[in-house]
């Protein structure tokens, strides 16, 4: 049978459970009648029970009415809602004590199902007869079997461990030994690992051979006292015990629907799931995660000795456990083991220890070098569903814990010099934005020539992927300096493990030379690939980030974009990025405007220089001329040509050819608002849409399809003089 | 940047690495050099070499004040490239062993071929602990040979014996760890019942001549004991390294010995011609070509010596200092396999720069870019560990 039952559809499992369980269920159902009417008389269930304490030894159960009608009754309880804990201890003290003999004792253990807790003094005494009375070895069995199903039901533990040496006795009993092995399994501390007792299993071990049960209990002896006893799990040993629900398994699943699932969440059960190893063996190992293991070697003994007594983190199971122990976790012998789980993750938020993370770092350095730099028979291609899997769980730690490993991040310097730009993509850049700032006069030098020779030499795809990974990089790092910038002397710490401070303007400068390297990035690669609306998108994804850096994240830095990125938006043929870029230059008067009056206010000169005001400006007037005032190529702007060749080029009004009607973005618009404006006309003339009535109309049917960053651009730029008629708008420049 | 590199006086710019010691776990970013030569890196990189003695030492370190450690740090990550083959190389020729080394130990030590990895530095280990060390890895590999039987760690085990001893001694400086030599012995499976255990796995793990930079950077409860070589079955060998990976948190990898490498060692065994006979200097190469071509080249000692000497620095040219250290030039080790190589030219028509070596053996001892290498004299012992431990340290991953 499979270690792990699961009780909730282990109905429909197999035709053998399903006839048990529509026997117990037709008999529940029975049962459930007669109760009805017995409920008007007197409680009968009370007096059942009472006959079972009170029975006298001896007692004949042969022709025995009293007795059969009372355990019926009792059954009937069970089956139907389970037994409460008095009626546990009632039934199991008249079971084990043998007082009418061993003949109904498996019958009686048979329906102790537990409605809600099994009290822990019930099954202590009932251990204890074990010892006492002469109980056959397969009722002995059966209750042990039913001390491991409702283990999780019992309602504390304490007693149970007191006489741990007691139960341990048992293991010496061939047919039990299993059982019981599975018990002290459960049952086992440190205090209860003693040398006395190892010798005793490994002596078992050579008589009994390698059998899974002492295995295990020896593997947790191993856990709590590394230095006592050594072993290794074969791989092809199954892990964990097997339960021993099934004589019980129907009547629980059926008393569990009907008490509802606050009984069920205690119903996991009691079975434990070991470090599974892999059994496949590899070449290049160094991709495994090293499973927790506890230290060996404990410091020295004047350490334990001291009332502070540890937890290794294998211990601890849950989130509740990490909490209660969080100030006494002792950690594992490998570092790199904490990466693989989530629970020790937790922890490793939390770890200040400056050497603990030393060796994490040694571990992972190590490994991503070994798997990516040094394996010379192209170790990465041949296996990298692991590379992937492995790189998969770096990227949920780092993204778990919000910051990268300092190995990972000198490993990506390394590599990114000898990367193809495909192999492991979206993991690699993941990687990369995890980085923390790179000081500008180095930054160069590590990112930005590796990553310049990738991005001119890979597809479409790639330059995209490359884009996202530095607006990420640019989003942490301006999060870290909304975070850890200290107000007074402008230090941050760039990482909460690393304690490298740097000075605001060395911040600044860094990320000044993110953006402006994005620039450069962004302006070839919108004319090596056409301005491909898919590459915009992503560049002006990492402009609405730049531009929100004074009122988001509180760095007075402004950087406008180049003008490679500002035209191909500007006169792009998707109203979307139009609108975006209109967004841009929104948020960006924005944040200058409160720049400013800051700047006023607290007279601290912050210096956003003038050439930022006069680039912004001059994009608004471009913007303003192009878009609403139907004034493009006039001298002065951004883009001018020759009158004769744009006379040549036989447009008609060539100056009005990138206004919101004539605009290729906005054409269909204007036709379409055209036809709903005039619906009867039928030479359609786009320019009539400029006049002032229709033009505010126009503009409204614009907002109304969404486009807020044109809305809010207008709003927040353009004053429009009604009274002019001619829908002229002026510009508001500062 | 500029203040860094002026900063560089006389200072040959690949004889340190420049590391300020932050509170952080970074502390170097050396270690990209360590890839092979297939990344594209040249295969000269490992030729930084440290100076002989930390006096000498001294006066070599840069001494940079930057506000930001890791600035300096990136530096010297980046000018690696560069300071390959043009920059002057010390290398010191002889290290006398000390007195007080163990014969015995010694003697283990020399005429066994040695497989090579680098190890990062080891957590919490103590050279104290040797005898503890001795029972729980004996207990392991007993546990580990007979999967699923559990071993009692105290009690007195059959099969297997293993010893760990301190060859004393052997460190150069006082920032060596000292080495740890581990002894595997079993009992033959038909043996008597007096006969004695047999060893079947010998290894070590050692540090001569540790970058004192990095060794210092290290914080305190680490061991770097950077070079390991074991000898003996695969299986005891991949046992024992994975007790230390468990036991003290380090990592094992490959420790090749590059073309440049294997070069210095050809130079460093003609050096001592004099000295002790070398009786031929064997190199193998291989050209890629189809079918791959190995070329065995064996020159008379005697015309290797001439040959080193007409390519040696002259004298005068050499401050007091390097000819104090008796230090070797990358220069002459380049001119020196230049000579070989011209000369097999001459006679073949084959240019060995195509290729690369292999193999280099002599009487004093051999070495294989695979990572195995033999010292057959004890002399020389602590100049090959030197070279040897410098190359384990470009390796590792910070």
């Amino acid at each position: 049978m499979a270690a792990s039952i699961n009780l909730s559809d282990s109905e429909r499992s197999s035709p053998n459970d399903q006839s048990v369980s529509s026997r117990s269920s037709n008999r529940s159902l029975r049962v459930a009648e007669k109760e009805r009417r017995k409920n008007e008389a007197e409680d009968p269930f009370v007096l059942a029970l009472k006959y079972f304490s009170d029975v006298e030894a001896g007692t004949p159960l042969y022709g025995n009415d009293d007795f059969e009608r009372n355990l019926v009754l009792v059954e009937k309880v069970a089956y139907s809602r389970g037994l409460p804990p008095e009626a546990i201890s009632i039934m199991l003290e008249f079971a084990m004590s043998l007082r009418m003999g061993s003949a109904p004792c498996v019958r009686v253990l048979k329906c102790l199902i537990p409605a809600s807790v099994v009290p822990q003094e019930a099954v202590v005494r009932a251990v204890v007869w074990l010892g006492v009375g002469k109980i056959p070895i397969n009722t002995q069995i059966l209750f042990i079997k039913w001390v491991l199903t409702v283990f999780d039901m019992i309602d504390a533990k304490d007693q149970l461990r007191a006489i741990y040496g007691f139960i341990f006795s048992y293991v010496t009993e061939e047919n039990l030994c299993p059982f019981i092995c599975h018990l002290l399994y459960l049952l086992t501390r440190k205090e209860s690992v003693r040398v006395f007792r190892v010798r005793k299993l490994l002596e078992l071990q050579s008589k009994l051979g390698r059998q899974p049960f002492l295995l295990h209990l020896l593997s947790l002896y191993k856990v709590f006292c590394p230095e006592l006893v050594t072993l290794s799990i074969p791989s092809r040993m199954r892990s964990g015990f097997r339960n021993h629900i099934s004589p019980w398994k129907s009547a629980l699943i059926a008393v569990q629907k009907r008490n509802g699932p606050q009984v069920a969440s205690s119903m996991s059960l009691a079975f434990t799931t070991m470090d599974k190893t892999s059994s496949r063996k590899r070449k290049h190992c160094h991709l495994q995660i090293p499973a927790l293991r506890p230290v060996v070697n404990k410091e020295a003994p004047a350490d334990q000795s001291s009332s502070r007594k540890v937890v290794p983190l294998v211990q601890i199971h849950s989130f509740a456990q990490l909490l209660e122990n969080m100030h006494r976790i002792e950690l594992p012998a490998q570092m790199g083991s904490l990466l693989g789980s989530s629970l020790a993750l937790q922890y490793l938020d939390c770890v200040q220890d400056e050497s603990a993370l030393l060796r994490l770092n040694f571990w992972l350095g190590y490994t991503l070098h070994e798997e990516f730099l040094f394996c010379g028979d192209g170790g990465a291609t041949q296996n990298s569903e692991e590379a992937l899997q492995f790189l998969n769980k770096l990227l949920s730690a780092h993204h778990f814990l919000q910051e990268g490993f300092s190995s990972s991040e000198a490993f990506l310097y390394k590599f990114l010099n000898f990367w193809d730009g495909s192999l492991l993509r979206p993991q690699i850049l993941g990687l990369l934005s995890n980085i923390p700032v790179v000081p500008s006069s180095q930054i160069g030098r590590l990112l930005f020539e590796p990553l310049m020779q990738l991005f001119f030499t890979s597809s479409l795809f790639f330059k995209c992927g490359l884009m996202e990974c530095l607006n990420n990089m640019l989003l942490k790092w301006l999060t870290w300096h909304s975070v850890y910038a200290l107000e007074d002397d402008l230090d941050i710490s760039l990482n909460s493990h690393t304690s490298i401070n740097m000075t605001l303007s060395g911040f600044k400068d860094s990320v000044m030379e993110l953006v402006r390297f994005v620039g450069r990035l962004a302006s070839v690669g919108l004319q090596i690939e056409g301005c491909h609306s898919l590459f915009l998108s992503f560049v002006l994804d990492f402009y609405e980030t730049v531009c929100d850096t004074f009122l988001k994240y509180g760095l007075p830095l402004v950087v406008m974009p180049p003008s490679g990125v500002f035209y191909p938006a500007l006169l792009a043929t998707d109203p979307i990025s139009v609108d975006r870029l209109a967004y841009i230059m929104h948020r960006y008067k924005v944040n200058l405007t409160s720049a400013k009056a800051q700047e006023k206010q607290t007279k601290q000169a912050f210096h956003i220089s003038r050439q930022t005001f006069h680039e912004f400006n001059h994009y608004v007037v471009v913007m303003v001329s192009c878009l609403w005032n139907s004034k493009m190529f006039q001298p002065g702007l951004g883009i001018q040509l020759g009158e004769e060749l744009l006379l040549k080029s036989n447009v008609p009004q060539y100056w009005a050819s990138f206004d919101l009607i004539h605009h290729p973005a906005f054409m269909s618009y204007a036709v379409d608002f055209h036809q709903k404006c005039w619906p009867g006309k039928k030479d359609m003339d786009l320019s009539s849409i400029k006049h002032s009535k229709p033009w505010s109309w126009y503009l409204e049917y614009l907002f109304t399809q969404g486009y807020d960053g044109l809305k809010q651009f207008v709003q927040s730029n353009i004053s429009r003089q009604l009274t002019a008629g001619d829908g002229q708008g002026d510009t508001q420049q500062r | 940047m500029e203040r860094l590199q002026s900063s560089v006086v006389r200072t040959p710019p690949n004889s340190t690495v420049v590391q300020r010691r932050s509170k952080s776990y970074r502390q170097s970013y050396r270690s990209c050099l360590g890839a092979p030569s297939r990344l594209g890196l040249t295969p000269g990189l490992t030729a930084r070499r440290l100076n002989s003695s930390r006096r000498a030492l001294k006066s070599h370190v840069i001494t940079v004040s930057h506000t930001n450690p890791s600035l300096t740090i990136f530096y010297v990550l980046l000018n690696l490239q560069r300071e390959t083959l043009n920059g002057h190389v010390f290398y010191p020729v002889l290290f006398l062993l000390k007195e007080k080394v163990n014969p015995e130990h010694l003697a283990l030590l020399v005429k066994t071929e040695w497989r090579l990895s680098y190890v990062t530095p080891l957590h919490q280990f103590r050279h104290t602990q040797l005898k503890r060390y001795s029972r729980q890895l004996s207990a392991f590999i007993a546990a580990e040979k007979q999967q699923g039987v559990a071993m009692e760690v105290e009690g007195s085990q059959s099969g297997f014996r293993v010893s760990f001893s301190v060859v004393q001694g052997l460190a150069a400086t006082d920032d060596d760890a000292e080495t740890v030599l581990i002894q595997i012995y079993s009992t033959p499976v038909f043996a008597r019942q007096d006969e004695p255990q047999k060893s079947v796995w010998s290894g070590w793990l050692t540090c001569i001549n540790g970058n004192p930079e990095y060794l210092e950077s290290l914080p305190k409860g680490f061991t770097c004991l950077p070079l390991f070589g074991g000898s003996g079955a695969e299986v005891l060998t991949s046992l024992v390294k994975s007790w230390f990976q468990r036991t003290f948190d380090c990592c094992f990898g490959p420790l090749e010995i590059n073309h440049t490498s294997l070069q210095w060692l050809a130079a460093l065994w003609t050096n001592c011609h004099t000295e002790s006979n070398l009786q031929h200097l064997k190199m193998i190469w291989t050209l890629p070509v189809v079918p791959p071509l190995q070329v065995t080249y064996t020159v008379n000692p005697q015309d290797a010596w001439e040959l080193w000497m007409s390519v040696r620095k002259d004298r005068l040219e050499r401050t007091e200092e390097e000819a104090e250290a008796g230090s070797i030039d990358i220069e002459e080790v380049v001119r020196f396999v230049q000579g070989l190589k011209s000369h097999f030219y001459r006679h073949f028509r084959l240019d060995l720069s195509a290729g690369n070596l292999n193999q280099v053996s002599t009487t004093l001892g051999s070495a294989k870019s695979s990572g195995k290498i033999k010292i057959s004299n004890s002399r020389y012992m602590i100049t090959t560990l030197t070279l040897l431990t410098e190359c384990a340290l470009l390796k590792m991953p910070i």
